[in-house]
């Protein structure tokens, strides 16, 4: 089998691949990656000598490395790259140019913002690769089922849509502390998934206004408020923040509402309530959510294995670049319209 | 469930405010679950009506609810399952502080205050030939000193568990060095190790082929009618299970997080010989009473 956009013209059953971030998202992909049978994670990258130093102790069969450049020596087929959202930009730009690796799944959001996703899209297309951003809810079976309905238009005309991004993670940090800061903001890091999701099930959305607050210091975004319009007369309206103390765990859903009725989704669960039509309900257990490894959530493994089927047989995988870097223009939208840019 | 008496055992995540069927379930069901005497009282409770011991994440949460019992004068012969680390109270730290080196600060600054000196030794030799065993075991003994400093000598402790986290990154990057490095430290400690998985058939794998002892370990893992969390799938969890007639299983997610109702629930695990136990988490006075008690008649008829 050949590999999307490698020059080597023979058969290849097995790809070589390499991470480079091993924070979080990092370990948990490498993870994901050493089990699939068709994957062999050969090389890790990280800045940090640490992370290295124990990194050689855990990746036995794979180089630990310091600098991305080094990855030319490896050959790899593809590379994830998991670092903050900031250095995506400057990474994958290095990756193309060096023609280190055709195939690049980078974690979202795909940039810092649109001037920087555009010219990932022109990189990636030129590479004829494979391209992919982690917008792991796609590969949630909840949201899968309620795109299918839609599709399907058991809600008739869709009017409108309220999505909801809910965490805590922030809630209780000193005020001033700036932590979250360090993290970028609340419309990167818990919103775009969200914004995805809905770019996902309408198409494409225009920000009409937004409000973008600081909680936690000055110049930080903790939460947003934002009201947009889609195809026809379709309104939305995201309501997004980390600083929700109740919200143990991170959050995402969307009610939806249609000429039929109304449709409710979220990690857990999806309600389809048609009035006298009669009201429909299925858990994550009710929609064959298992997987062949299961680590932080079956989503992860499903995507993973969606970027490595597609690298190998050619079939188009999504999101890819181009359609995550609408998620980049709606939260610079966003931010514009807020009077944050 | 196997010819001997199961090991029935009261699940902690409802006092964590947490439901895998539905988040906002959890929030719902108010503050009162998770103060440490109200816990404590349903733990006591289960235990009364048939429970053995006590499963948990070693959290502050949990560690106030052992605090509690022992306070009751109740913590005698309970049996404890720690399992370790609460990841979710790391991820939120690390979070917090800046990201792993400052969840690292943060973590020596607390073995050092545990004034546990096997830790410190264990800790700085592990940092000095940066060996994430030895940084395990560390971590591990901390852990073993916040329990029972806060369940005080009557409690048991019978097993610690790594948490699925710990366990799922190891089968995966196939370390089976500190698999093994951590079952032949805490037996020799005189505790069962034991490990926390939703990949349990996987494990099995792997762990027959590192020659992993399964008489010596338990394992918890989710085995439900539904098949929820049971992956790749029910069946090969299953058949899993069946090849592996000597090892020490702790059923949990047996009412796949509130989707089944307790009878049909048991008679699923009824159907499981080579299983040894069973962990249900309870959030009502009467969830305590009713569960246990039913437990404990079903298994009896067995």
């Amino acid at each position: 089998m050949r590999v999307m956009g490698s020059k080597d013209e023979g058969k290849k059953e097995v790809l070589d691949v390499a991470v480079v971030g091993l924070g979080k998202m990092g370990l948990l992909h490498s993870c994901i990656l050493n089990v699939l049978p068709n994957v062999r994670l050969v090389a890790v990258c990280d800045k940090s000598d640490l992370i290295r130093r124990v990194g050689k102790k855990v990746f036995k069969r794979a180089r630990l490395l310091d600098d991305i450049d080094k990855l030319a020596d490896v050959k790899v087929d593809a590379v994830y790259v998991t670092t903050p959202i900031p250095s995506h930009f400057f990474i994958a730009k290095a990756l193309y140019s060096k023609r280190i690796a055709p195939n690049l799944f980078v974690e979202k959001t795909l940039a810092s913002n649109y001037d920087q996703a555009k010219e990932m899209c022109s990189l990636a297309n030129d590479s004829g690769g494979v391209s992919m951003v982690g917008y792991m809810k796609r590969f949630g079976v909840t949201y899968q089922k309620a795109r299918d309905l839609l599709q399907e238009q058991a809600l008739g005309e869709v009017d409108s849509f309220d999505a909801y991004a809910y965490s805590s993670d922030f809630a209780e940090v000193k005020e001033g502390s700036g932590v979250a800061g360090a993290r970028g903001g609340v419309l990167e890091d818990l919103g775009s998934h969200v914004v995805d999701v809905a770019l996902w099930f309408f198409g494409d959305l225009e920000v009409e206004s937004a409000l973008v607050e600081s909680v936690t210091s000055e110049g930080c975004e903790d939460s947003a408020s934002i009201l947009a319009r889609g195809i026809g007369e379709l309104k939305g309206r995201f309501s997004i923040s980390w600083c929700k103390k109740e919200y143990r765990m991170p959050e995402f859903g969307l009610t939806v509402h249609g000429s039929n009725g109304v449709l409710r989704v979220n990690d857990d669960a999806l309600e389809l309530d048609l009035g006298k039509g009669g009201l429909k309900k299925w858990y994550r257990h009710d929609l064959n959510d298992n997987v062949g490894f299961l680590l932080g959530a079956p989503e992860y493994f499903r995507e993973d294995e969606a970027f490595v089927r597609s690298m190998l047989g050619g079939a188009v995988v999504e999101p890819t670049f181009l359609t995550a870097s609408k998620v980049d223009y709606f939260v610079e939208q966003a931010r514009t319209r807020a009077g944050r840019k | 469930m196997s010819g001997r008496k199961p090991l029935l055992l009261v699940g902690d995540n409802p006092f964590h405010g947490i439901s895998h069927l539905s988040q906002e379930r959890s929030r719902t069901r108010g503050d009162t679950i998770g103060h440490a005497d109200f816990a404590a009282g349903l733990v006591m409770l289960a235990v009364e009506n048939g429970a053995d011991g006590f499963m948990f994440t070693a959290s502050e949460t949990t560690l106030a609810i052992l605090e509690a019992i022992r306070n009751k004068g109740t913590s005698k012969d309970l049996r404890l399952y720690p399992i370790v680390p609460y990841a979710y109270e790391y991820v939120r730290l690390a979070t917090q502080l800046g990201g792993m080196s400052g969840l690292a600060r943060n973590m020596a600054k607390r073995v050092i205050f545990s004034m546990n000196m096997r830790a410190m030794a264990n800790g700085l030799n592990g940092v000095v030939r940066m060996d994430p065993a030895a940084l395990l075991k560390t971590y591990v003994l901390y852990e073993i000193s916040r329990i029972k400093s806060k369940a005080g000598r009557n409690a048991r402790l019978e097993s610690v568990l790594l948490h699925e986290i710990i366990t799922e990154m190891a089968l995966a990057l196939d370390m089976d060095w500190l698999i093994k490095s951590y079952v032949d430290f805490m037996l020799k400690l005189g505790i069962t190790p034991g490990f926390e998985t939703r990949n349990f058939t996987y494990l099995v794998a792997k762990f027959r082929r590192w020659n992993v002892d399964f008489r010596k370990v338990v394992i918890a893992t989710p085995f439900n009618k539904a098949g929820f969390q049971m992956n790749p799938s029910r069946l090969d969890c299953e058949r899993a299970l069946a090849v592996v007639p000597e090892s020490n299983v702790v059923a949990m997610s047996i009412l796949a997080a509130g989707y089944l109702k307790l009878p049909e629930a048991i008679e699923y695990v009824q159907t499981l010989s080579n299983l040894k136990g069973i962990v249900v988490g309870v959030s009502k006075e009467r969830h305590a009473r009713e569960t246990f008690e039913l437990l404990k008649r079903r298994q009896m008829n067995v």
